[in-house]
């Protein structure tokens, strides 16, 4: 089973909040937690995204798609990165992101991705 | 075209006899099991332009074991040690064990002690014969994931020291449950389509389906085995009806029967019917029987539903579980009325286990729109909507409420 895990906040504000060992201390864990999902053979997919203030937003303007500066929410609530892990079940996509929120301590969502089987073909005694 | 395919089909089915012959003389599955995939990359560009050699097994325990053999000697501090033993090995490659190699392989690869993920890896490669790039394509996942996956569920064999031999007699039954269910999950991951154009994958089910027969021509008395060939045979029979040409899914009631593949339902019949009574009754063979009852019926409204009814019943008694009395709900519903199924329905809602499914409001709405009840069964279709991870089936169950008045 797919899961997308997703971490919201921007850059600036860590940058500021967090002292420089912190920092460091981050960089080394996420190498780390990426190194052992690759191990496990669990890794689809993980980015880490620009910061907020540099994205661009598209909406319709009188009638057509018009593209502006800026995020479009508080940045504080905007993606900043995410993992794609292909596990088991969703218990130990849970406990993968309690690993990083005990870090971070940030909270941190967990969605499963589309790509369960349909039902007539789900092996099922559940 | 045809010889590749025929050359494809033989490799695969001498992949698992070759890597059992390495390792009943080398013992070390990990380092055989790679020489193996090496010698079958080879048979297959060499094959395909020169032509079958005399003796095609032969050829790959020989390649696999030079492959082997060159493995060694590139580890100097091996050197001396290994290559005695290899040079005796190559010359005895001559005889070639039964095979129950194949079988002790796929015990092997199924062992409880792997997760599920790394049974189905390993179980594609070291006894489909598939390249890691196949599987991870089949698998929607990078093949370096794919490839350390498998490297780790090897790994974990070699720590754990498992001989290669068959489970011991008492461990047997339960051994062989895994190995059902890991080529259940790999049919059923064939089925998986994810978001976008229909994916192919279709090759999934077609290897789980040759899995499995050659499991049941290895081990032709265990009833669950046939149980479980005929119940994939009976539902890979409707694939072409399934799903309509823009990828929505059909229901069983809405499906062209003429689609359906009469070879795989005989087949599948014959099993079941062959089955049934000689050995002890089981799951896979009872869902076979329903499958079939389904199959046979040359229109909806000929259905068997008080033939399934009866199935399920037993089913509910051998295996009972939230899903099963959910199905059951269904055949109530086609005996006695949409509102007698709804009743069943009803004992599952303080079921903890039916609330992270969708299912229990998809059956919901289709019987609630049996009765005539619109509005409620279009909010149940709405909310089963929100809860299934399936895009096709989210897609269905969206445009089942939508076609509903509000």
């Amino acid at each position: 089973m797919k899961y997308m895990i997703m971490m919201f906040g921007d850059q600036a504000s860590l940058v500021e909040t967090r002292s420089r060992e912190w920092i460091v201390e981050m960089i080394a864990f996420m190498t780390k937690v990426n190194e052992d999902l690759t191990a496990a053979g669990e890794l689809v997919a993980a980015e880490g995204l620009a910061d907020a203030s540099q994205a661009k937003t598209v909406r319709i303007q009188n009638g057509i798609p018009v593209a502006t500066d800026g995020p479009y929410a508080e940045s504080k609530e905007s993606l900043a990165g995410y993992w794609i892990i292909d596990v088991e079940n969703e218990a130990r996509a849970l406990e993968f992101t309690s690993k990083i929120v005990a870090f971070t301590g940030g909270a941190t969502e967990v969605r499963q991705v589309m790509d369960a089987p349909p039902e007539e073909y789900r092996s099922g005694d559940g | 075209m045809t010889a590749d395919f025929a050359i494809e089909a033989l490799l695969r089915e001498l992949a698992p006899q070759v890597l059992g012959t390495l390792v009943r003389r080398h013992g070390q599955f990990d380092a055989c099991e790679d020489a193996v995939q090496e010698a079958l990359v080879a048979a297959a560009l060499q094959w395909t332009s020169d032509g079958l050699p005399e003796n095609p097994r032969s050829w790959l325990v020989t390649v696999a074991s030079r492959r082997l053999v060159d493995e060694w000697r590139s580890e100097s501090a091996r050197r001396r040690r290994e290559e005695a033993a290899a040079t005796l090995e190559v010359a005895g490659a001559g005889h070639v064990p039964g095979e129950d190699d194949t079988l002790t392989l796929l015990f092997l690869c199924c062992h409880p002690s792997l997760s599920p993920p790394s049974q189905l890896a390993l179980t594609l490669r070291a006894v489909g014969g598939l390249t890691t790039q196949e599987i991870a394509r089949a698998f929607l996942v990078p093949e370096a994931t794919m490839a350390q996956r498998i490297s780790r569920a090897k790994q974990s064999i070699k720590v754990s020291g498992l001989p290669f031999a068959l489970p011991p007699e008492p461990e047997r039954a339960d051994r062989l449950r895994v190995v059902l269910q890991v080529l259940y999950l790999i049919f059923n991951e064939g089925y998986t389509t994810s978001s976008g154009p229909a994916l192919q994958r279709a090759d999934l089910t077609t290897e789980a389906i040759r899995l499995t027969r050659l499991l049941h021509e290895l081990a032709p008395g265990e009833g669950e085995v046939a149980g479980l060939l005929a119940l994939m045979l009976l539902t890979e029979a409707r694939r072409a009806a399934r799903s309509s040409a823009d990828g929505a899914l059909v229901p069983l009631t809405e499906q062209r029967r003429d689609l359906w593949n009469s070879a795989q339902i005989e087949e599948g019949v014959a099993l079941v019917t062959r089955t049934l009574g000689k050995a002890p009754v089981g799951p896979y063979q009872l869902q076979a029987a329903i499958a079939a009852v389904h199959d046979e019926a040359a229109s909806p409204e000929d259905t068997d539903w008080p033939q399934i009814l009866a199935l399920y019943e037993v089913l509910e008694h051998v295996t009972p579980g939230p899903v099963v009395t959910l199905n059951r709900a269904v055949a109530v519903a086609m005996v006695d009325g949409p509102r007698a199924g709804l009743a069943v329905l009803g004992t599952l809602d303080a079921d903890a286990r039916m609330t992270q499914t969708h299912r229990l409001e998809a059956v919901r709405g289709h019987l609630l729109e049996l009765a005539g009840d619109t509005a409620a069964a279009r909010d149940s279709y709405q909310r089963a909507a929100r809860m299934t991870a399936s895009v096709p089936e989210q897609r269905y169950l969206t445009l089942r409420a939508a076609r509903l008045p509000r």
